[in-house]
């Protein structure tokens, strides 16, 4: 049993401990902070926002591409 | 399925031998590509379990109205097919279409292609084999009786050594990242990867190698069962819903200060919340009451979440005439904000005293398995596989075929048996009903569940012939001429409505 109440007590220690690690990681480097940029993340020039893309469904027949419109 | 692009093994591991000199961001179509051979193994392998977890279903389901059917044979007795059932729709199709769906996350949040393919690839063929070895030990009657974990003792080591392969390279990619700000998604994911060793291994100690004794048993169990679907799929789900409700509708979301509330909120509460399961059972009051206490806690992510997902989607919703992706995960969104809502009121004691040991559950878990869940990993496949093919969906109709027969079937499986399931537990609680009176009560709910079965079952056959379409288009020896979907289409309708 020794063996297994070390690995428990370690792993109930390390966890939580890792836990608070990430978030003060987070902290320091500025990841709770720059709410804008973060939410910005998915995007970019390629597919930017304001651009809807997974058009799959009632699609017009002739499908032209329109700038500034909708990708995919 | 090695790109040149992509570094291979050695390079994936240190780095001195990394592109680190790469600044740049890698572009989304060869971080498509990179991941592309990955990621399909772990769709194509979930979906056929999704299949073979169907049949298991619909027998599972028929044999409770109808209790003689294939009652001959040990190995088509309920308890095996119930429990094949549960192991091929958790662990085959839900763990493995996850995978899929996080490597894809992962690459494309860190801007980095997938690194030596072969690692995650031999992941695959590992959890492939464990599986079946372990589903096949269950319907031979080796199973461990420990719900959640039943899968005996000579499949679950290669499971955990392909889940350690997983886990790790997914830590790897990140390690590599070129963007070095995180998305919410990733933390989920991240959270993901490393609660599920702790969780498998802590319940593969407690329970197999070195089993506690008595009651502790079971509070074991359910401290594992509840954070393999709270911690586990929960995360990958809502990851998945955070990247891609945003990412098609082309707003960012409503709030990101609320979306990280909501992942700390859920990460500080959740884990306290296994004991719900044993309500009323031989515990120390203060045992339960803290889960309790914990569950109602939950109200805090999940309404956060459920308001930032409203208010990121309203002036969007026209959106949904267009997109499969954006209708299978707003179906999922709001599924979870119902879910969590159904289990916070389970976990309560004057509640549960009436809905536990009755179907009532059952509806709360494929409520939260299948309606959030699964729908949202299908919506996730409906975005990713047209970009890791190169090739468009084939066929429109099977996609309307698809969502129609999920979303209604899901939705008349779980609101009927939830009722019915109430009825049955006051039907239990009443001591002049006789028993045989309360089973009269839940059979036409049963029978119901049957039909919405084979609903749920046509529209798995649908999108699964989707599939298998899309990759003849891609790989078989009638390929489609071009990659249509990189053409931008404009919808009847202005964006934005
Ligand atoms: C064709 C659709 C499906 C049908 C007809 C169906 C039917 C059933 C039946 C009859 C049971 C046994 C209930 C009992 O022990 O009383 C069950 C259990 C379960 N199923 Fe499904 N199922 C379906 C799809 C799924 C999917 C796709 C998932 C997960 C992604 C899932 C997750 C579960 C879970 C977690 C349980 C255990 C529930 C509990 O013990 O409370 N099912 N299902
Ligand atoms: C705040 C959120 C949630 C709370 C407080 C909660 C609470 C509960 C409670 C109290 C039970 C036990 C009911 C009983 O046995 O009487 C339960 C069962 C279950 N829950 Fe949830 N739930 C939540 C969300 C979810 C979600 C999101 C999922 C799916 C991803 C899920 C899947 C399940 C499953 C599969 C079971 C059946 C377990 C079994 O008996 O086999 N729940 N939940």
């Amino acid at each position: 049993m020794g063996i297994i109440s070390f690995i428990l007590i370690g792993s109930s220690l390390v966890f939580p401990a890792v836990a608070l690690w990430a978030l003060w990681w987070a902290g320091r480097h500025g990841q709770l902070t720059h709410a804008d940029k973060a939410s910005l993340l998915p995007f970019d020039e390629q597919e930017p926002v304001g651009r809807m893309t997974d058009v799959v469904l009632n699609r017009p027949k002739a499908s032209t591409a329109a700038p500034g419109g909708v990708a995919r | 399925m090695s790109s040149p692009a992509t570094p291979g093994v050695l390079a994936a591991l240190s780095p001195r031998d990394a592109d680190t000199s790469a600044d740049r961001r890698a572009e989304l179509a060869e971080i498509d590509a990179s991941t592309s051979g990955t990621v399909l193994l772990f769709f194509l392998a979930g979906m056929v379990w999704l299949l073979i977890g169907t049949v298991f279903a619909l027998l599972a389901s028929y044999k409770l109205h109808a209790p003689e059917f294939l009652a001959g044979e040990a190995w088509l007795t309920f308890g095996r097919i119930r429990t094949a059932h549960l192991n091929a729709v958790i662990f085959g199709f839900s763990a493995e279409v996850a995978v899929g769906v996080m490597l894809w996350l992962m690459c494309r949040l860190c801007r980095v292609p997938l690194m030596a393919q072969s690692v995650i690839n031999a992941a695959a063929l590992f959890w492939n084999v464990g599986l079946t070895l372990g589903i096949v030990g269950i319907l031979k009657g080796d199973t461990t009786g420990v719900e959640y974990l039943e899968m005996p003792k000579y499949a679950t080591p290669i499971l955990f050594v392909a889940f350690a392969l997983i886990a790790v390279w997914t830590i790897v990619i990140f390690r590599f990242r070129r963007e070095k700000h995180l998305y919410v998604s990733q933390w989920y994911l991240l959270a993901a990867v490393l609660w599920f060793p702790w969780l498998y291994s802590t319940a593969q100690i407690l329970l197999v190698l070195e089993p506690a004794r008595g009651t502790v048993q079971a509070a074991v169990n359910w401290w594992f069962g509840h954070n393999v679907l709270g911690l586990w799929f929960t995360p990958i789900g809502l990851a998945a819903i955070y990247y891609f409700l945003p990412k098609v509708i082309g707003r960012p979301i409503h709030s990101y200060y609320l979306s990280v509330l909501g992942f700390w909120t859920l990460a500080l509460f959740y884990n306290w919340n296994g004991f719900h399961h044993l309500v009323g059972g031989p515990f120390p009051a203060w045992m339960i009451t803290i889960s309790i206490v914990a569950s109602v806690m939950m109200i805090i992510p999940v309404v956060s979440t459920a308001i930032n997902h409203h208010f990121t989607m309203v002036g969007h919703f026209g959106k949904l005439k267009y997109s499969p992706t954006l209708r299978f995960i707003v179906f999922g969104a709001v599924s979870y904000t119902v879910s969590s809502l159904q289990g916070v009121a389970s976990s309560v004691r004057w509640f549960s005293e009436v809905a536990h040991f009755t179907h009532h559950t059952v509806a709360h878990a494929h409520w939260g398995m299948y309606a959030f869940f699964t729908m949202t990993m299908f919506g996730s496949m409906y975005y990713i596989l047209p970009r890791i093919t190169q090739r468009e969906w084939p066929s429109e109709r099977l996609i309307s075929i698809h969502f129609w027969c999920t979303a209604l079937g899901i939705i008349l499986y779980v609101a009927p048996l939830s009722w019915g399931g109430w009825l049955q537990g006051k039907a239990m609680l009443d001591a002049t009903v006789p028993f045989l009176d309360v089973v009269k009560i839940t059979l036409p709910w049963l029978k119901l569940r049957t039909l919405t079965g084979l609903l749920l079952a046509v529209g798995h056959v649908a999108f699964f012939v989707n599939l298998v379409w899309i990759l003849a288009r891609r790989f078989g020896p009638y390929r489609q001429p071009e990659p249509m979907i990189l053409a931008g289409v404009t919808p009847a309708t202005p964006a934005g409505k």
